[in-house]
Formats: structure tokens, C-alpha cells, sequence
């Protein structure tokens, strides 16, 4: 499934005079199997491009498609299925539920998507092996470290086998060996899978690592570079 | 079903996650509910025990009387020409619970004071059966079932007029036919009323003695008094008048109503302070929560399954509290029925006297089972409440972007 914007612009707007663009005619492509990152300094429009792509917020102008459905017609609601059912989040802070084990905390969207309990069995268990927690499934987050709390995020996001993941600055808490693995499991997640990333990174050696790099500065799109080595 | 029962895990974890925060809440709910069930027992017990025991002594639950006996706009009055027979009465089973009375508004003289007194004719053995006035004998005995013209006073009267055992008394008054009745009567024993103003206008003679005194015949009476005190339902009776204690005694019921209103009224009171303290601390945990909350709709989770998230735990927190809350309303109303409360603790040590009586001054509480859901239900509306302004900022936090 292919997501596309076509001249999507966002503007927060305070009062009459005083407009802020987020996003500001923006076109992006992103294609099934894409392993992607959006890069730019703090206030770019980094954050607002994922949010828009997530739909957890609607444009001021232009499109959202995502495998042909227009996502700015949908409700609020409607919004939130789709992304249950087609898109995989991870966060910088992990946001993984304390309460939860790691078990319970990939097991989450798969109960709000009501599959079967069997089935949910097998997929929390396939996504642990993938992430390489296989016998950490019944510790709670704050038994965790750091890089274990995002494979289990990690492992939350794939589970749905979900269309389209997307990372907001997933390497950022973690140290530099344990964000070298991180990128690892990504680039294997990528490979083996054919699972679609989005990056909103700082981090120059997940930079480095994508196939498309997407350059913003003030809202805009300002260089796309494509990566032949990856 | 899964889905129901993750999110109800979900929900029971959530609600320990600050546990001692949880502790706290459920205590506060706890101790309310319980102290409000126990002082709506309290109250109920009181008043009705009292009332019980009060309405025992002389009064009555209810009279059935000639439609015509009892002034409607004034029961305190009453017309002495009016009187009835067993035949008046359609339902028999009455007999049993009910006592016949002649009732003689007359002048008492004894050694030294003429006063004006209500003498009421009693079927001593019915009454001794049913009514426990004889238990209020201080001085001398009871009326003897077979005995003829004799009578038993207050202590209060007995001391006005200046009599004692074995002296008779006088007493005049006016008969049905208009002839002046006046008859010489031997105390036999003197009723300690707790010193009220009853004991000072209250005489009590065989029923057959206050007949020929009031030139009745002998199946004649003026009323048929019931001391069932387990219910609350009056017969209905047609031909005659059946009117209750509350009617003859209406600034004593609303005394009545006036202390279970005032009870509840306390008790909604120390509900809204409970309720402030628990909305403060849900408020402060909900919005440590928002972050969370916009994550798990991020992830997917639609507003209405994260508010049913709260409300479920604000629910479990609700039952938890009100089924320990009803145990402990219970044990407290236990103990307080094993021993009883004395209520001249609450009165300065001075007696209540109601309607000319004094009221037993312990009180010995029992369980209403209405309090044990009523209470409850009230419970759970204030922490409805309680969860509208949080709830109301969870629904519009949640919907927010990353």
C-alpha cells in the first residue's frame, strides 16, 4: 500500500495576522517496503509531517491517501481504525504501558483489533522472537532497560503486521551501542519482512542507514536524497 | 469477550497502580459508606425503637374507634358519646391484637386536690398480654383481671392529689345518658411514667368499672387499640374509623420524619465531601495519565475504549468500596445492637420526654436492609459525579497528535 500527499499544507494559526506553517506544500511518495527517514532540525516540521501522515491530524490544504482511501474524509474515529489496522507507531520514549507485561503490552492492539486469542498467541510470540525477547515476555516495563522497553515498542508495532511503521526519533533515549542494534533490528525488519519505515530522526547513523532521506526545513521539503548503498 | 476481559485486566491494574493513592480513595469510600449506612441505622433503629417502645407503653400503633370518636381536624379531641361494639367490627382476627378501652375524661380528688384527669377502662388481661403499661407499675400492683373499681395513677398524680396505696379517690364526671358519674375508686398501684405530663393526667381502671361509671353497656367501648409494632399497615375497616399514631401523635411523626430527613441530608452531606477529596485525587491521577491516554489512541484505541477503561475502574474502585463499606455499616450496627447505644450520652445526661412520656434512653440498633443498596446507589452517583469534569478532559487530551 502506497501513501501519497499532494500539496498538503498545515498552519497553526494564533490569530489573522499570525500564521505558522507545520507543513507547508508538501508531495511525498512513500512506497510499500520504503525504508525512510525525515530529517531536520528542532521546529522543521518533522513531528507535524508524521502526525499528518498518521492522521492524528488533518491538513489545511491537499490530500492524505493511503492504498487509495482518502484519509481526510475520514472521521475521528475512523482515523483511529485505520491506523490500528494499517500502521505500526514507535516512540522515543517507548510508551509502553506500566501497568502491562511486554507479553500484554504487544498483545494491546492486537485485543482492540479482537482477533482471536490463539492467534494473538502466536503473533505476540512471533513478535518477541523478532525483537530477540523471547523469554522477557512477563516482565513489566520498569523491569526492562531502555533498549529492551523499545524492542518490546517495537515488537508492539509489528505484531498487527501493520502497512506502514512509523518511528518519531526511535534511537534518541538509547545509547550508542544499544541504538546500533535498534537500527539493526529495523534494517531486518525492512529486509525480511518488506515492512515500510518512517523515521523522524537526528540520529546520523540511522541516517545512514535509510534508502530515502527527506531533508526539511521551515514545513518544507526542501531535498530528497536516495541512498544506493542501502 | 477477550477484548472485555484484557480491558477489565487492564482496568483492575490501572486501578493499583498508585496503590497507596487507591488505599487511600478506598478508605475514605469505605469508612463514608459504612458510617452513613450505620447512622441511617441509627436513626431508623432509634426512632423506630424508641417509637416501639414509647407507643407500647400506652398509646398504641393505631384505634379503631366510631367513625365520629376522633375530631378530624383535631385528634387531640375526641367525642365520648360516640362508642362502638365488637359487632361494628367486620375483620375478628383483630381481637387478638387489639384491646378494648373506655375512655372517661373526669375529676380525680384525693386527700387534698381535685384534677382534671383522663381515666381510661382497660380489659386487663388482653391489655397485660399485649401492652406492656403494666411493666410501668412502681408502687403497688397492677389491676387485678377479676377486680372491680379499683384504679392505678401516675406517680406525679398520686403525689398531687395526696393518696396512697388503700386510699380511694373520687371521681366525677359526666356519663353518656348526662348524668352525673361519680364513683368511689381504691388505688391499688401507682405507674411511673418517667415523669412526664402524662403522669400527672393518666388514671387506669378495669374497662367494666369505667362502663358503669360512664353508664355503658357491657359490650360497649369507645376504642380497640393495636400494639402491633412489626408493621406498618393499618386494616381497613369499613363502618368504623382506624387512625394511627401519627394522626393522634402528628408532633411526634414529624419529629420522626424530621430526624430521618436530617439524617439523610447528613449523610448526602459527608458524600459531597468525600466525593470533593476523591474527584481532586482522580483529577491529579487521570492527567498523569494523559500522555498515556494519547499514546494508546495513537496506538489505536478509540476515545470511547479509554473512557470505558476509566469508568470500569472507577467502577471496580466503587464495588470494592461498597462491599467492604456494607460489611463494616454492618459490624458497626452489630456491635451497636449487642450494645446498645445510650442516648443520654448524646443529651447531657437529661431524659427525652415525647408526647408526655419519657423515651427509653438506650437504643439497640439493628440492621434496615433498604441502607445496604440504597447507600450504594448513592455511592455510585457521587462518583459518577466525581468522574464528569476528569473524564470530560481525558476525551479531548486523548485526541491530541504526538
Amino acid at each position: 500500500m502506497q501513501f501519497e500527499m499532494k500539496n498538503v499544507s498545515k498552519v497553526y494559526q494564533a490569530s489573522e495576522e499570525n500564521k505558522v506553517y507545520g507543513a507547508k506544500n508538501i508531495n511525498l511518495t512513500i512506497k510499500s517496503g520504503e525504508f525512510s527517514a525525515l530529517v531536520g532540525p528542532s521546529g522543521s516540521g518533522k513531528t507535524t509531517l508524521l502526525n499528518l501522515i498518521a492522521g492524528l491530524i488533518l491538513p489545511t490544504e491537499g490530500t492524505l491517501s493511503h492504498g487509495g482511501k482518502d484519509i481526510t474524509s475520514f472521521s475521528l474515529e475512523e482515523r483511529t481504525q485505520h491506523r490500528l489496522d494499517y500502521m505500526g507507531f514507535i516512540f522515543q520514549d517507548y510508551q509502553l504501558l506500566p501497568v502491562l507485561t511486554a507479553a500484554e503490552n504487544i498483545e494491546f492492539p492486537l485485543q482492540l483489533k479482537n482477533i482471536d486469542q490463539k492467534e494473538i498467541k502466536e503473533r505476540v510470540l512471533w513478535a518477541l522472537k523478532q525483537v530477540g525477547l523471547e523469554n522477557m515476555g512477563h516482565r513489566f516495563p520498569r523491569q526492562l532497560s531502555g533498549g529492551q522497553q523499545q524492542r518490546v515498542s517495537i515488537a508492539r508495532a509489528i505484531s498487527t503486521r501493520p502497512q506502514l511503521i512509523l518511528a518519531d526519533e526511535p534511537t534518541a533515549n538509547l545509547d550508542s551501542k544499544t541504538a546500533s542494534d535498534i537500527i539493526e533490528l529495523f534494517k531486518k525488519l525492512n529486509q525480511e519482512f518488506h515492512l515500510t519505515f518512517v523515521f523522524s530522526t537526528h540520529d546520523q547513523r540511522l541516517i545512514d542507514q535509510v534508502r530515502t532521506v527527506m531533508y526539511i526545513k521551515d514545513a518544507q521539503i526542501t531535498e530528497t536524497r536516495i541512498n544506493n548503498n542501502v | 469477550m477477550t477484548n472485555k476481559l484484557f480491558l477489565l485486566k487492564f482496568s483492575y491494574r490501572n486501578l493499583w497502580r498508585f496503590p497507596k493513592r487507591t488505599f487511600i480513595m478506598l478508605a475514605s469510600l469505605v469508612i463514608g459508606t459504612g458510617f452513613i449506612i450505620w447512622n441511617l441505622n441509627f436513626s431508623e433503629s432509634g426512632s423506630k425503637e424508641m417509637m416501639k417502645k414509647f407507643l407500647a407503653q400506652y398509646q398504641g400503633r393505631y384505634h379503631i374507634t366510631h367513625s365520629k370518636y376522633y375530631d378530624v381536624e383535631n385528634r387531640k379531641l375526641f367525642n365520648n358519646y360516640k362508642t362502638i361494639t365488637d359487632e361494628d367490627i367486620s375483620d375478628k382476627t383483630l381481637f387478638t391484637t387489639t384491646s378494648r378501652r373506655v375512655t372517661a375524661p373526669v375529676f380525680a380528688s384525693g386527700q387534698s386536690k381535685t384534677l382534671g384527669i383522663l381515666l381510661t377502662g382497660l380489659d386487663v388481661v388482653q391489655e397485660t398480654k399485649i401492652c406492656s403499661l403494666y411493666k410501668m407499675i412502681r408502687g403497688g400492683r397492677f389491676l387485678e383481671p377479676q377486680g372491680h373499681r379499683e384504679i392505678v395513677l401516675g406517680k406525679r398524680l398520686a403525689e398531687r392529689i395526696n393518696v396512697k396505696l388503700g386510699d380511694e379517690v373520687a371521681v366525677i364526671g359526666q356519663a353518656i345518658d348526662g348524668s352525673i358519674a361519680n364513683d368511689l375508686l381504691k388505688v391499688v398501684g401507682f405507674l411511673d411514667l418517667g415523669g412526664g405530663d402524662l403522669e400527672e393526667s393518666l388514671a387506669f381502671t378495669q374497662i367494666s368499672t369505667a362502663q358503669d361509671l360512664m353508664v355503658l353497656q357491657p359490650e360497649t367501648y369507645h376504642q380497640r387499640v393495636s400494639f402491633d409494632m412489626e408493621h406498618e399497615t393499618y386494616p381497613d375497616l369499613k363502618g368504623v374509623a382506624v387512625t394511627s399514631w401519627r394522626e393522634i401523635l402528628p408532633e411526634i411523626s414529624v419529629s420522626v420524619h424530621f430526624i430521618d430527613r436530617f439524617t439523610w441530608l447528613i449523610s448526602i452531606i459527608i458524600m459531597v465531601v468525600i466525593s470533593l477529596g476523591l474527584s481532586n485525587t482522580l483529577m491529579i491521577t487521570f492527567f498523569e495519565r494523559e500522555q498515556e491516554f494519547q499514546s494508546l489512541n495513537i496506538i489505536g484505541a478509540k476515545t470511547s475504549w479509554i473512557t470505558t477503561s476509566l469508568m470500569i475502574e472507577l467502577l471496580l474502585l466503587g464495588t470494592i468500596a461498597v462491599i467492604f463499606g456494607d460489611i463494616l455499616g454492618f459490624i458497626f450496627t452489630w456491635i451497636c445492637n449487642i450494645h446498645p447505644v445510650d442516648i443520654s450520652l448524646f443529651t447531657g445526661g437529661k431524659s427525652i420526654i415525647m408526647g408526655g412520656m419519657v423515651m427509653q434512653p438506650t437504643v439497640r440498633l439493628y440492621s434496615v436492609p433498604k441502607y445496604y443498596w440504597q447507600v450504594p446507589v448513592m455511592i455510585f452517583f457521587f462518583l459518577g459525579l466525581t468522574m464528569i469534569y476528569p473524564m470530560i478532559r481525558v476525551i479531548r487530551r486523548s485526541k491530541n497528535a504526538i
